[in-house]
């Protein structure tokens, strides 16, 4: 459940039944497909691209109870991959989602030792890879942390019937192996919008409804602890790993395509697959429908290898391509391993003619294709068409990125109009101008899009909540004292134990701002524990002041974000005061996304029923104002813009209000705080006015005519 | 050969390009056609660039009887048949990555812009070139529709996704019916009305029937008129600076009066007969220094009789709301001397020198301009204008307007181009407090550095001109001052004096 998108729509196409038609998003196929699997429980912890798994089957609380389906919103990873520990003992199905990288690095201890005694119940992890194009995090894959806790590490095809499929076919294979299953989907993946014909939901045999009667019976073997492990460690390669291998093969996950070009084959992961198909189609080696002319190895499941499969395909082959994206490559290591032993003397081909780092899209897929073809002689399908493909490609590329003499403006996301966190670093500007500069402790967030100007600010980002921690050993070296910034997400995320407890512990003197708007913002609004509304519209009833209170932090303050002076001041205070120990602002002010949309319904109620309604806005003088744009640099909302100077003897552009300011009141702030210039003025329009109100208006409009103002 | 149709849609963040691609997808499927759609929204949605792919398999499911196409998830480079964007410099982006190609694309391209944080924080102008993005994008596609789509959207009463889906409708490339599209929106049931409207703006702008206005320049100073005898002084003055004179004598009478008006007409005589690209600069800044910007300047601003009806339409208020107008004033002691006569605007900054308090000494106001009171407080300081010529700032501006006029006099008889780029100086000094000390801080920092050294022959008036010109880009690059500091350290090399003309 999120504030910033209601699923009710989508709530309804997870009802769908055999043999209706599913049109929408691949993630929430992914949500139906899990449905569809029997899944008991599900959880998880919000995130692009898979945020909606879980947002969705929030909003869908009535479907989930009738299922006896329980969802959970963990509060980090760590807590969502522990849920998966019922499946240790239990034959429930359980699935949680998370970002990863990052999502599965917070989830890592709990998913060793998830793996480690292994699943009767069939585990899912559904992994949003945020990896290339649009990617928020670091850039590192997944597949290491599934083979070195031996997860298995599905990357089905990207369109929705083949996802769906694998969803269903991953619970068997985490049943048939006793081992938790991890699906990859990039991102486009997650978003791609197509269909798939359903199938029944299964209700879980054991629910919240139909509970069970007694716990599991005490068992040492399913604790990853000692001795037990050392055993465990041997299962994984003994029992389980044979076991998925031969499910793999028996159901015929991994997919086979011949083709006439036998001498030659390639190897690629299902999520690569349409893009590999596009490209070899277009080199006149397949059609749009998928029939290739080299044969094709599809991994669906990317780990483990099945080696009888790879050698199978190899052998009696002169050339093998194998696509496989990130560093080191795993996949072409291993084949060469099993071909090596098998002493099959195929070639192989991967990171000699594909990069090593970054995402395989069209482009780079076709230089890779043509270096395998030129690797392998042109003798593979039509020469010509090869070549005017490949100069038609050139001619695309020549001159683009040099159409442009001068780079073009680079457009990053930036702080939402009228946003309460942009305040914090209007003054944090403004008080560095002052005192000088001071050491940044950024953090991930919407907070995070300070990095970019017009603020610049952030000397490090060490991951979820991580920013205090991340001071620890700069501030001892420091003349002032330094801040950090940490969202109230990041805050419950771990931010709590991992900065503030240990400040707490080790005496520290760090100053820690936290932005208090109520929601994960950056994410798209998902509620927290200190949200004002949670789960189903009730209060969590947890305070960020009041857990803080209960620790003793020595110095407080909540301050308004919007009031720029006041927080200057306040900035200032925790950065000279002599008072010892960790000081933490608290930076309040409500999502303006979230809040603009709770505004929106009420005014709108207010308008119908004849009430009074305020809109406030700002706007600038053009006349008044030089265009030197000072209100800019310490603002940067994308509300506050320039226009052409409408004075035909001034070229600069004049700065200028748009008509999507909400008048959250920074720039009459900022213009006071920075005493910038007379340019601006906020206008209230009053809708349904009252009798005086109107009165007094009237009144005043006709004696300002006769002074010569504006007449009625 | 058949191949799917490919469409690329670059937005904004936060404009509805995922509810756009929705549109686009209902319709090929409510037209049996294979479709699929891929999006990287992410952070992207908090309104930073992003982009949109669609893939539509030009033929029915019926027609090609069960078997699945199988569709590219990203775009590549030369393979895009449309590509529709809803803002210009997202346009030029999307052509450096080579998805808009002469051979093959048609490109829909909104015509407005909306500024990047880097272009609007710029001390000068930092906007991207815009005739270049529109030139650009013609020379690399195939064909293009150009239209601005913010202002249909606007007229429309829609969101500019509307407007970019009548467009991509219109362009005729996809097999897919207008109808279809219009039922789409109303199946859809949410803002219906205005969603078509949108549709239909852009529909009709594809299929290029779309009126262009022209923007007239508003005339600020409509309600002066010039006398008689500052007209017939005017005319004497090349063709060149004429629209300037007309504009400059009403804007100095308004600021001050008609004696003032002629005053700038005295300073400028002089360069009449010069070189007239000197004549022209100096017409132009000398009119904007002289209306300097003076706390009585900023009360004529705020109190002129078409200000409220102006704001007004910014709020979209209707006939019966009501409008209340607050003014963000903080005058400091700078400020507040500025308007006193030269002897007490002394004494008060002498006294002011030996106490932080005062000298820190601003008063924060937020003054209802829309009540009696508040209108009135404005109005008396705009009358102040009638005691302008004794205010201490008034004094000041004429010493140093006197002052850059000697420097540009002194150099245009060296050089034409060095007195031209000093009178460009200008350029510098504007705005408010920080903002005007900064200012003229630089233009001294320039004078001291390459004008003085220049007008006493110590380096050469050409090359000078060149220094000057990027020492006056490199003050506008950077508030701190941090490239102009560089810049005038690397021009800094002197030149010899060169040896005097033996005549």
């Amino acid at each position: 459940m999120s504030a910033e998108r209601s699923f009710s729509k989508e709530v309804e196409s997870l009802r769908l039944g055999d043999g209706e038609v599913f049109h929408g998003e691949g993630i929430l196929a992914v949500t139906k497909a899990l449905l569809q699997s029997g899944v008991a429980y599900v959880g998880g912890y919000q995130g692009a691209p898979v945020s909606h798994l879980l947002d969705v089957l929030l909003d869908a609380e009535e479907l989930m109870d009738e299922m006896g389906i329980h969802v959970e919103t963990g509060t980090n990873e760590a807590a969502a991959a522990a849920m998966l520990g019922a499946s240790i003992n239990y034959p429930l199905r359980g699935a949680v989602g998370w970002k990863s990288i990052v999502g599965t690095n917070v989830a890592a201890d709990a998913l060793s030792n998830l793996a480690s005694p292994g699943v009767i119940g069939g585990a899912l992890i559904v992994s949003g890879e945020d990896y290339g194009e649009g990617a928020s995090i670091i850039q590192e894959r997944t597949l290491s942390m599934a083979m070195k806790s031996s997860m298995w590490l599905v990357d089905p095809r990207p369109n929705l019937t083949s996802i769906v499929d694998t969803v269903e076919s991953s619970f068997e294979l985490s049943e048939a192996s006793n081992t938790p299953v991890i699906m990859q989907l990039r991102i486009r993946s997650c978003h791609v919008q197509g269909r798939f014909i359903a199938r029944d939901n299964k209700k879980p045999p054991i629910n919240t409804r139909e509970r069970q009667k007694e716990p599991a019976p005490f068992n040492y073997g399913r604790l990853a602890h000692p001795p037990v492990t050392f055993a465990q460690e041997k299962l994984k390669v003994e029992e389980r790993l044979p076991a998925a291998q031969k499910f793999i093969c028996d159901r015929k996950l991994n997919e086979f395509f011949d083709g006439d070009i036998e001498r030659l084959g390639i190897i690629v992961p299902g999520g690569l697959y349409n893009t590999l198909i596009r490209r070899l189609a277009r080199l006149g080696l397949a059609d749009d429908f998928g029939n290739s002319k080299i044969p094709l190895m599809v991994l669906n499941v990317v780990f483990p290898l099945v080696p009888d499969q790879i050698r199978d395909f190899a052998a009696g082959k002169d050339a093998v391509l194998i696509i496989e994206e990130g560093n080191p490559e795993y996949i072409e290591h291993q084949i060469n391993t099993i071909l090596r032993k098998a002493d099959i003397q195929t070639r192989l081909h991967g990171k000699d003619v594909f990069p090593m780092a970054g995402e395989y899209n069209g482009a780079v897929m076709h230089q890779g294709l043509m270096g395998f073809i030129e690797a392998e002689g042109l003798g593979i399908g039509d020469p010509v068409q090869i070549r005017a493909e490949a100069d038609r490609i050139d001619a695309a590329m020549d001159g683009a990125e040099a159409a442009f003499p001068t780079a073009l403006p680079p457009r990053p996301p930036q702080f939402c109009t009228g946003c309460p966190e942009r305040p914090v670093f209007s003054a944090l500007k403004l008080l560095q101008e002052d005192i000088g500069k001071v050491h940044i402790a950024a953090d991930i967030g919407c907070h995070a899009f300070a990095t970019f100007e017009p603020f610049s600010m952030g000397n490090s980002i060490l991951g979820y909540g991580m920013s205090l921690a991340s001071a620890a050993a700069v501030s001892p070296f420091q003349d002032k004292r330094s801040i950090s910034i940490m969202g109230d997400g990041g805050f419950w995320h771990n931010g709590l134990t991992t900065g503030v407890i240990a400040n707490m512990l080790n005496e520290g003197d760090a100053v820690l701002v936290i932005m208090q708007n109520g929601f994960t913002s950056a994410t798209g609004q998902q509620f927290i524990p200190s949200s004002a509304k949670g789960r189903g519209g009730r209060d969590p009833g947890m305070s960020i002041e009041r857990t803080l209170e209960a620790l003793g932090v020595p110095w407080m303050r909540t301050v308004r974000t919007y009031s720029v002076a006041a927080m200057v001041e306040t900035l200032r205070e925790a950065l000279t005061t002599s008072e010892k120990g960790l000081k933490i602002i608290i930076a309040d002010g409500e999502c303006q996304l979230a809040r603009q949309r709770r505004l929106r319904g009420e005014n709108a109620e207010k308008l119908k029923s004849g009430k009074r309604v305020e809109l406030p806005r700002f706007g600038i003088d053009d006349e008044v104002c030089t265009g030197d744009h000072s209100c800019i640099r310490l603002s940067g909302c994308p509300s506050l813009t320039i226009k052409p100077n409408p004075d035909p003897l001034r070229e600069d552009p004049v700065a200028s209000v748009n008509n999507s300011c909400v008048g959250c009141g920074l720039c009459g702030e900022v213009s006071h705080a920075a005493v910038l210039c007379p340019s601006f003025y906020r206008a209230e329009r009053v809708r349904n006015p009252g009798m005086l109100e109107r009165a007094v208006e009237g009144m005043r409009k006709s004696v300002i005519g006769l002074l010569g103002g504006h007449g009625a | 050969m058949t191949a799917p149709l490919t469409l690329l849609i670059a937005a904004l963040g936060g404009e509805g390009g995922g509810v756009l691609t929705s549109w686009i997808v209902n319709a090929a499927q409510d037209s049996n056609l294979p479709v699929q759609a891929t999006s990287i929204p992410g952070v992207a949605q908090r309104t930073g660039a992003t982009t949109y792919y669609v893939e539509i398999w030009p033929q029915t499911w019926d027609e090609i009887d069960g078997a699945e196409p199988v569709f590219a998830l990203s775009p590549s480079p030369g393979e895009i048949d449309v590509f529709a964007s809803s803002e210009l410099l997202e346009t030029g982006r999307q052509i450096q990555s080579g998805y808009v190609t002469p051979d093959r694309t048609l490109l829909i391209a909104s015509t407005h812009r909306v500024f990047a944080t880097s272009e609007k924080m710029k001390m000068g102008d930092g906007r991207a070139d815009n005739k270049q993005l529109v030139q650009v994008a013609g020379d690399r596609s195939k064909s293009q529709i150009f239209f601005d789509m913010e202002d249909a959207a606007r007229n429309a009463g829609a969101h500019i996704s509307a407007v970019l889906l009548g467009s991509i409708a219109g362009c005729g490339t996809l097999p897919i019916s207008d109808e279809t599209f219009r039922e789409g929106i109303r199946a859809e049931g949410k803002a219906v009305e205005a969603n078509l409207a949108g549709f239909e703006a852009g529909l009709k702008a594809a299929k290029g029937d779309v009126a262009v206005q022209a923007l007239q320049p508003e005339d600020r100073f409509a309600h002066v008129t010039a006398t008689p005898d500052l007209l017939k002084r005017a005319a004497s003055f090349p063709a060149e600076v004429q629209p300037t004179l007309d504009h400059a004598i009403r804007r100095l009478m308004d600021f001050q009066d008609t004696a003032y008006a002629g005053l700038y007409l005295d300073r400028l005589a002089p360069y009449a007969d010069g070189e007239v690209d000197v004549l022209v600069r100096v017409a132009k800044y000398l009119a904007v220094r002289m209306s300097f910007e003076d706390v009585i300047r900023v009360a004529q601003a705020k109190t002129r009789p078409e200000r409220l009806a102006r704001i007004r339409a910014e709020t979209g208020a209707a006939a019966g709301d009501s409008v209340k107008v607050t003014e963000f004033l903080k005058p400091g002691i700078a400020e507040f001397c500025d308007v006193l006569p030269e002897g007490i605007a002394r004494m008060v900054l002498a006294r002011a020198e030996k106490s932080e308090k005062l000298r820190n000494w601003h008063k924060g106001m937020e003054l209802n301009s829309s009540s009696v009171t508040g209108f009135l407080k404005l109005k008396t300081l705009a009358g102040m204008r009638r005691w302008r010529r004794r205010t201490w700032r008034f004094r000041r501006e004429q010493e140093s307007i006197e002052a850059w006029l000697d420097l540009i006099s002194q150099a245009q008889k060296l050089n034409a181009a060095l007195a031209a780029e000093i009178a460009e100086c200008a350029r510098l000094i504007k705005g408010y407090s920080d903002t005007h000390v900064r200012g003229t801080g630089n233009f001294g920092r320039i004078n001291a550095a390459l004008i003085g050294p220049a007008l006493r022959r110590e380096i050469d008036a050409e090359s000078a001109a060149v220094d000057i010109a990027a020492a006056r880009e490199a003050a506008l690059a950077d508030p701190d001052g941090l490239t102009l500091t560089q810049t005038l350290s690397a021009s800094a090399v002197p030149v010899p004096a060169r040896r005097e003309a033996a005549e």
